[in-house]
């Protein structure tokens, strides 16, 4: 294996650039306004010049970054490993065994569009702080493609090694097969754009936005002018109010559209790959053996109309900056999951008999909230008086609440499988193997034990803390049985 | 009916934990004190002295009696070949099991006064979650801890 250097494509300067401009955005614009209201000032070169070298310094400092980090980037393969070498000063050097890779995941924005080239994260196990192990920021594809190619090349070799190496190497090298197993209509993308909840994302942004200005919001003017304003009348300002959150919503399915635009998912050996996105499009890659349990999310409005949406608690190996979890189906008919997540994992059966909670335990979901609602609707009546006792009624949805979760909640186990089926307010369905179980909890209070109810609830890894699943106020001999499960099959008790 | 887990706390454990009671009531008096001292200076309400008072008292029974009783009534634990169960709790109680495959590590500390005491606590540590066994005889808690990982070694993952 010639050691052959390969560098990274010059547009990442300009994306490195891009990015870094994209962090200066806000602090710049800060600068820019405070300025722009400090206007009456008497204005001398100097103090006009101040404020464009405060921008101009980092700006310049970014560019020169961008350009030394491509200059002195390289990487190339060597003893069945990935190597990465960077830095103008300090040199830094990474170099990550290709059997340690977990995932190669795919990033194209626009500019990587323009010119054929591809951002590539390498994920590995240890990479649980949110960032990628090496971050490739623009190569062409045909370059990505040879890292995967090396990669299995090596991870065959390990493998034939393994098996005592009657195989030859280039048997071993087929072709990767992709079989598409879902690719989302576009009239589920549109449903999914219009009730998903991105909309508090974009209005989380806006008060974001207004919380790095409101220093400089010169708030007395304002409300001078918001007395006029009112002036006009409340309808007038319902209407502003209506059509902001319509514009933020109409924002929010655009963001989504751009997103999740050509979502479709593919099965190859070992590996489900996930690619999506329009303007900035997105390969993702989950390893099969790494996936720790299924989650089957199905919120009340889209429960309704038949729809369900899938998430992957997977260990270690950050997805993508911010998602801890994987989403698989960010929304699916609920009739076409069934037969594709068999496909996907032939180990999961989905079809269940449910044990569900015993009659007793209906007042249990809702009894344990009248815990923070009996202060909220005694110090709301005491100091509303007349009105505040109208806080009375929020009884009623905890209650219809409660007995919803009571209807959904059961589990099941089957084989080497545990389903627990919960609801906070959508319908959660968890499936886990007995192998990917880190810890099972038994929970029992003073008064479930007087009706001899527990509450059962199982613990997988997951990003740093884990993800856990819990039945609530099962009949007490169930939530033994779970336990029971869980325990090994010999009894040998070895006394200390 | 499932059988409780073999082992309780040591006796100690329970004098340890009354001890720890102590020191908060000390804390809450100290406060209480300073409290009723900005009341009488300042000449603020009275009611404040009996909240002051009351809250010492409660804190007293409840830290150094009522709460320790309880939760050293509920801690059992049992070290089985294949799995670790453990119960504890005050108003709930929690029984986890943890398979031994899914151990990661054990660890034992010991504080100035579980040192006095010749105690330990024993941290088990999973890929997901930590589980601690207090207030054990030191030498239970070391053989324990090596017991537990030479356990965690041994047993295969036969999923």
């Amino acid at each position: 294996m010639s050691k052959q250097i390969y560098k990274l494509h010059p547009i990442s300067t300009i994306i490195n650039f891009l990015k870094g401009l994209k962090e200066l955005i806000i602090p710049v614009a800060i600068i820019l306004f405070s300025r722009f209201l400090n206007r009456s000032e008497e204005l001398n070169f100097w103090t006009d010049l101040f404020p464009i070298l405060i921008i101009a310094i980092p700006v310049i400092y970014i560019l020169f970054s961008g350009i030394i980090k491509w200059w002195t980037f390289i990487y190339w393969f060597e003893n069945d490993e990935l190597r990465v070498e960077y830095g103008l000063f300090i040199k830094k050097k990474r170099y990550i065994p290709f059997e340690r890779i977990q995932s190669l995941n795919y990033k194209e924005g626009i500019f990587h569009q323009l010119f054929g080239l591809v951002q590539v994260m390498v994920e590995t196990a240890g990479s649980t702080n949110g960032k990628p192990e090496v971050e490739l920021t623009a190569i062409r594809k045909d370059a990505a493609r040879l890292i995967e190619v090396q990669m299995n090349h090596s991870k065959n070799q390990q493998r034939s090694i393994e098996l005592g190496s009657n195989i030859e190497d280039g048997e071993i090298v087929t072709e990767l097969s992709n079989e598409l197993v879902h690719k989302m209509p576009n009239n589920d993308l549109l449903v999914l754009a219009t009730t998903s909840n991105s909309i508090g994302v974009v209005l989380a942004g806006v008060a974001a936005v207004l919380g790095q200005f409101s220093e400089y919001i010169p708030y007395d003017l304002v409300f001078e002018e918001l007395r006029v304003f009112v002036q006009f009348g409340v309808i007038l300002i319902i209407l502003v109010i209506i059509v902001g959150l319509l514009l933020a919503w109409l924002l929010s399915i655009a963001i989504t559209f751009l997103s999740y635009y050509d979502f479709s998912v593919m099965k190859e050996s070992e590996k489900i790959i996930v690619t999506r996105g329009l303007l900035e499009k997105k390969k993702v890659t989950i390893p099969l053996n790494r996936v720790q349990a299924i989650k089957i999310v199905e919120n009340p409005i889209r429960q309704i109309f038949g729809y369900a949406s899938v998430i992957i608690e997977s260990a270690g190996g950050a997805i993508s900056e911010k998602e801890k979890k994987m989403t698989l189906f960010p929304l699916i008919r609920k009739k076409r999951l069934d037969p594709i997540l068999n496909d996907l994992f032939p180990h999961f059966a989905l079809d269940l008999n449910v044990t569900r909670p015993p009659k007793e335990a209906k007042a249990f979901f809702y009894r344990v909230d009248f815990i923070w609602l009996i202060p909220v609707i005694a110090l709301c009546s005491y100091f509303y008086y007349p009105f505040g006792l109208f806080s009375f009624l929020l009884i009623i949805p905890i209650i219809l609440l409660g007995i919803w979760q009571f209807k959904t909640t059961g589990y099941a186990i089957m084989g080497n499988q545990l389903t627990i089926i919960y609801r906070t307010i959508s319908r959660v369905t968890f499936l886990v193997e007995k192998k990917r179980i880190q810890v099972v909890v038994r929970k029992q209070s003073y008064f479930q034990k007087r009706k001899k109810l527990a509450s059962i609830q199982a613990t997988v890894m997951s990003g740093l803390t884990g993800a856990t699943a819990k039945a609530s106020n099962l009949n007490e001999e169930e939530a033994n049985i779970v336990l029971d499960w869980l325990e090994h099959e010999k009894k040998g008790h070895l006394e200390r | 009916m499932r059988k409780e887990p073999s082992h309780k706390i040591p006796r100690k454990g329970l004098t340890v934990w009354r001890l720890y009671g102590v020191i908060s009531t000390i804390i809450v008096l100290v406060l209480a004190g300073v409290v009723s001292f900005l009341t009488y200076r300042f000449l603020w309400p009275t009611f404040i002295y009996y909240i002051a008072i009351g809250l010492f008292i409660l804190n007293a029974i409840f830290s150094i009696w009522i709460v320790p009783n309880i939760r050293w009534d509920h801690w059992r634990y049992e070290v089985r070949e294949h799995e670790i169960e453990i119960q504890s709790g005050l108003f709930v109680v929690k029984r986890t099991m943890i398979p031994m495959v899914r151990v990661q590590h054990v660890d034992t500390a010991q504080g100035p006064i579980l040192k006095k005491y010749n105690l330990a606590n024993i941290a088990i540590s999973t890929a997901a979650t930590t589980h601690m066994i207090p207030m054990l005889l030191s030498d239970d808690a070391d053989n324990l801890r090596s017991r537990i990982s030479e356990l965690a070694r041994v047993a295969e993952d036969d999923v």
